[in-house]
């Protein structure tokens, strides 16, 4: 399903030059050791471990997980060897990797993944992992540790996807002496399992990754059993995109990540290209059904019809990233609709039928259409910079001018991070859309995101922060248990497919955009890198330089 | 002149506009037309546009200048002179309201501290001080993330991280004038502080401002255009000039028109009101040395 | 001297006092925000949670408190924790000052030097040159800085190779964002030498010293320069805080360390210790910067020596 480790989009196979004899001299090659990897990433963390997926792709090289995944969807074992599931679906048990340590010599053991849970469940804010929490606390009634090398996690009751959520990159564990000290400690001087060791962060410019000498918990899906192949990792923060580009040009680095959409052609023309489409809720607009004028899916109907989002995604991006039009799910999750990617086509006619049915009849003086006097106003509130990139925001112009022409009045209200995080222009009825993304492997993503709103004891009301179109449709959630319950994967997948047609079809409550995707660009003398099947983490296990 | 002035006054008026202009160097008289050209762009933009600013066609993304397409087209095949002439309101918008404001601000704070007792003089001085430590950039970032993104916002925070230098500037300016000879002489023979102030002082401080002014209306445009880069502008689909160098800069080596068309909108335009000012200033020396006491 | 120190002190005090009540009034629930900023989503936090933090922070107490608890550990050179990074403010500071203050300061020598060049070679000569410096100094004044950082990347780091693309702290890396910043700096302060360079050429010392047979180039050296850069001088101070902004921009193109990143990221966190942690640096770099213009000041102008 998902593109992880496939070579370069763009005929690879057939191109001649320094590209293709780059990848020959790469296939021919066997792993040799040392040399240190020049990464350009892109933007950089506040702090070394956070639940943020930009931090996940940096704490993959040093904190490591029960098990991950391939790209079957197959589960594999990383720090614990083996797992059984107990027949009623409520008890799994983890057997633990023997004789691994921490970098800082503690030992792995049974405590120390007690530990973690703990401390991502911790009512302290500073301390609380959120997307563990999302994932896994509505589920988990306990967990055991029989002994030093057996982890029993007790559920209320059965969840399938609680395997695929303990392979993502949240789940990594860190030394029980670092828990303790806190973030002032980890923030920094994060310790972990991992095949590299966090030597210094240089704020504002780089991490320095070492290799850990006496790695020994390599993952299932990696072939290099022990240390690293390089002596290290440059990771360096890039965040503009000409420099990132520039550095891989004049070789300052080895490989770089997120080709911007202007340089994509000639990437793929001159470099060794992996890209990984990540899984779960794609970027997509959330259009809010809790007040006018989307409350009337009619309405939602036609706006899906006035854009050709698919040319847009395709022109705006220069073909660097995909188009995702099937809103509710990534196109690399395994229970992907394909039918539903191109079924709201652009059909001006058709949006401008719906709106008339909808009674938004009347036009004002600037061509927009109104009811009883109000004006078919949707304002787009949006995360400039963190949440919609340039090339996004683009996009976002083009879907307005589009929607623009068939009667209704787009407003683009890009709020700042600050204001993203503060919740600003966010709250319920202060916007009509929002557009957003959230990572995770697959379907499991629906119970985090279209989880009711929650009521507390004394009646007050937490709204789903993860739901911003305020869609609580109880079928729908009644449809997202039960496949979280099913344990056949053929009917498991049924139900999640239930779910998408009535999200896209039915209730069109999700404008389909395009899916996050890593994508690294290679230069021509490193080669064994792989891209993690969940989110996309690049994977340096068996990476080396061909000379 | 005087009978033709009761025939028809208009041709007098346009007769005397005309010898103003042609006593007018030729490059003054080219920035003058410039500048008036980049105002009518900004009241009336739609009567210099070729195409609607904000159309997109997909179709005809990232085409190079043209017949068509004079400045060539965007990402999303928006047409960038459209854009550029549309932008020029919000951006002199910006130029202009900052700059203004922050005369406001510091003509306020700098006849105070020039024509006030040295308490007040004193008291202004320590709050330029700290206006001073305050890096213009700083100042917008703070008021951005405090009030969020807006034209307004950017006016004022531009405002206030420009006005402590022109009002040290204006401080200056009244001091020296008000210690001057002809001040002197005109108190000597009796004149009011009123009077002295409003013939003699205020004019001649005021006389190196206007390039200062004009010197800012461009820097005003730059440092918002710094937001934008930083991501902080005003919101799209507005072409405000700062905005669209932002958009260009990815696009530097293959699609050049994006970042070059208006980044000479702002260049020309800063040079042509800076020669303009420089002009102006000249003349208004002129005036000053034959102005009698 | 201790009236300076007096003035230094107030604007410290001043600079603190505005930037730390200015961002009390931010918009949205501190706590809330800063659970979201470590998750990086959106969270409902549980009243618990927030509890938590607020206790942690103080957030509960009144604006007044907390006013006057962050100058009591201020007076003590305590500028607290961040919240986003969980690291002293001061050492989050230290690790960064270091690179904008070379940058800004390699800048304003560089403007100096390219404004001083262009005013004494082509002032007052009523030639092409002439008039191509004033132009050239009004063109470059107007040059948005990020921009021509861009194009020195492109054309001079990514297709010619000459420098690195990333930045570094070396004197190579050093060299295209220092002229990327002083650029449009020379063109400003160029623009103000050459009217007072234009005016003191006017003046009659300078045409005795003409007639005692002096060379052009020696008068204008000699006599006319000293005199012309004294507005200009005056200007320095205010010039670094130019620069400092332009750093702020000129460190994201070139992906340089330094305070102007932090200042974004930290302001966009919300991180109120440090974005005041990072404003209390600059002015401290201010009063400096002036004490040192005033000493520039007295050796460039003896009258100023006896006063």
């Amino acid at each position: 399903m998902a593109l992880a480790g496939c070579g370069g989009s763009d005929g690879s196979g057939g191109a001649s030059g320094p590209k293709a004899a780059a990848i020959a001299a790469k296939e021919a090659s066997q792993p040799r050791r040392g040399g240190t990897i020049e990464y350009g990433h892109y933007q950089e963390p506040p702090c070394l471990v956070t639940t943020w997926v930009q931090t996940g792709y940096l704490t993959r090289q040093y904190l490591e997980q029960l098990i991950t995944v391939d790209d079957k969807g197959k589960f594999l074992p990383w720090l614990a060897d083996a797992w059984e599931i107990s027949d009623d679906k409520k008890t799994y048990t983890f057997q633990l990797k023997r004789d691994v340590t921490f970098s800082n010599g503690e030992p792995f053991d049974s405590a120390a993944v007690k530990a973690n849970f703990d401390n991502w469940f911790s009512t302290d804010p500073t301390r609380r992992n959120g997307y563990v929490a999302f994932h896994v606390e509505d589920h988990i009634d306990r967990i055991e540790t029989p002994d030093d090398h057996t982890v029993v996690f007790r559920l209320k009751h059965p969840h399938h996807p609680f395997l695929s959520a303990l392979s993502q990159y949240a789940f990594g564990f860190l030394a029980p002496s670092v828990i303790k000290k806190g973030p002032e400690e980890w923030c920094v001087r994060p310790v972990g399992t991992g095949p590299f060791v966090v030597e210094k962060w240089n704020r504002g410019s780089n991490v320095v990754l070492k290799r850990n000498p006496s790695y020994s918990s390599p993952p299932g899906d990696v072939e290099n059993k022990g240390p690293a192949y390089v002596e290290g990792i440059n990771w360096k923060f890039l965040k503009d995109n000409t420099a990132r580009w520039g550095s891989l040009k004049s070789a300052e680095s080895d490989v770089i990540y997120d080709v911007p959409g202007v340089n994509w052609a000639e990437a793929n023309q001159r470099y060794e290209i992996l890209q990984h489409v990540t899984g779960g809720r794609p970027s997509q607009l959330a259009l809010a059904v809790d007040h006018e004028p989307f409350n009337d899916v009619r309405v939602r109907k036609a706006f899906q019809y006035a854009s050709d989002r698919r040319k847009a995604v395709e022109t705006v991006f220069q073909g660097a990233v995909p188009y995702n039009g099937n809103g509710a799910l990534s196109t690399s999750s395994p229970e992907h609709v394909e039918e539903l990617e191109d079924y709201y086509g652009h059909d001006p006619d058709k949006a401008n039928q719906l709106l008339d049915e909808a009674g938004w009849t009347e036009r004002n003086g600037d061509g927009t259409r109104t009811k009883r006097g109000k004006p078919l106003t949707v304002r787009i509130v949006y995360g400039a910079g963190s949440i919609i990139s340039g090339d996004g925001a683009q996009f976002l112009q083009v879907v307005q001018d589009q929607a623009n022409q068939v009667g209704f009045d787009v407003q683009l209200k890009p709020i700042t991070t600050a204001e993203f995080f503060a919740g600003k222009g966010r709250q319920p009825g202060e916007y009509e859309i929002q557009p957003g993304y959230w990572v995770a492997r697959s379907a499991e993503i629906f119970q985090v995101v279209w989880k009711p709103d929650a009521k507390v004891p004394d009646g007050t009301v937490i709204p789903n922060a993860n739901n911003p179109s305020r869609f609580q449709e109880p079928e729908v959630w009644k449809l997202v248990r039960q496949a979280d319950r099913t344990y056949d994967d053929a009917k498991r997948t049924a139900l999640y497919q239930e779910v998408q047609r009535a999200l896209v079809e039915k209730h069109a409550v999700t404008v389909g955009a395009y899916p996050l995707t890593v994508t690294l660009a290679l230069g021509d003398n490193l080669t064994g890198i792989r891209l993690n099947a969940s989110i996309g983490e690049p994977i340096f296990n068996d990476a080396y330089f061909v000379k | 002149m005087s009978t033709i002035a009761i025939d028809a006054p208009g041709a007098a008026g346009a007769a005397r506009i005309g010898a103003l202009l042609r006593s007018l160097p030729v490059g003054v008289r080219i920035a003058g037309a410039i500048v008036a050209l980049y105002l009518l762009a900004a009241v009336l933009p739609g009567l210099l546009q070729p195409h609607d600013p904000f159309a997109t066609d997909l179709d005809a993304a990232l085409q190079g200048p043209s017949v068509a397409h004079p400045f060539g087209t965007d990402q999303s095949g928006r047409d960038v002179l459209s854009r550029v002439i549309e932008g020029t309101r919000q951006s002199l918008a910006i130029g202009v309201g900052a700059t203004a404001l922050s005369f406001v601000f510091a003509l306020a704070l700098g006849i105070a501290a020039g024509l006030g007792g040295k308490l007040v003089d004193g008291a202004i001085n320590r709050f330029l001080e700290v206006l001073f430590a305050f890096p213009i950039l700083f100042v917008a970032l703070l008021f951005v993330a405090v009030f969020g993104q807006s034209v307004t916002t950017q006016i004022i925070a531009v405002a206030i991280g420009t006005a402590p230098g022109y009002a040290r500037i204006i401080r200056g300016q009244f001091l020296t004038v008000k210690g001057s000879a002809y001040v002197e002489a005109a108190r000597a023979v009796g004149h009011s502080y009123g009077k002295i102030v409003r013939q003699h002082v205020f004019p001649n401080a005021m006389r190196p401002l206007v390039v200062m002014f004009t010197l800012g209306v461009g820097q005003a445009i730059v440092w918002a255009s710094g937001l934008a880069f930083l991501g902080l502008g005003v919101a799209p689909p507005s072409p405000e000039w700062g905005a669209l160098l932002d958009a260009g800069r990815a696009y530097v080596t293959s699609a050049w028109w994006l970042e070059l068309t208006p980044g000479l909108a702002i260049v020309v335009f800063a040079l042509s009101v800076t020669i303009v000012g420089r002009h102006v200033q000249e003349r208004l020396e002129g005036k000053v040395k034959v102005q009698p006491l | 001297m201790a009236r300076r120190l007096g003035g230094a002190v107030f604007v410290l005090w001043a600079t603190a006092t505005f930037t730390f009540v200015v961002q009390l009034f931010m918009p949205g629930d501190r706590a809330t925000m800063i659970i979201n900023t470590q998750a990086g989503n959106l969270q409902s936090p549980s009243a618990e949670q927030l509890a938590a933090l607020n206790a942690r922070y103080g957030f509960d107490d009144s604006y007044l408190a907390q006013y006057v608890r962050y100058i009591g550990d201020l007076a003590q050179g305590d500028l607290g924790i961040s919240y986003n990074q969980h690291q002293p403010v001061t050492e989050i500071i230290a690790a960064q000052i270091g690179p904008t203050i070379v940058l800004t300061l390699s800048a304003l020598v560089l403007a100096w030097l390219i404004s001083l060049v262009v005013t004494v070679l082509a002032t007052g000569r009523d030639n092409a040159w002439s008039r191509a410096a004033t132009g050239f100094q009004i063109v470059t004044a107007a040059l948005p800085p990020y921009w021509i950082g861009t194009i020195f990347l492109v054309v001079l780091s990514v297709q010619l190779g000459i420098f690195p693309v990333e930045g570094s702290n070396t004197l190579v890396g050093t060299i295209l964002p220092a002229f990327t910043l002083a650029i449009p700096l020379s063109g400003f302060l160029g623009q103000i030498t050459q009217d007072e360079f234009a005016r003191v050429l006017d003046q009659p010392f300078v045409t005795s010293s003409r007639t005692r047979g002096i060379g052009d180039l020696g008068v204008r050296l000699k006599h006319v320069l000293r005199h012309a850069v004294l507005p200009a001088v005056t200007l320095s101070g205010w010039a670094l805080g130019a620069l400092f902004s332009g750093a702020v921009l000129i460190e994201v193109v070139f992906s340089r360390q330094g305070i102007g990143g932090v200042l974004v990221q930290a302001t966009n966190g919300r991180d109120i210790p440090l974005v005041t942690g990072v404003m209390l640096a600059s002015a401290a770099m201010y009063i400096v910067a002036n004490l040192l213009v005033d000493i520039a000041y007295r050796f460039i102008d003896p009258r100023l020596k006896s006063a």
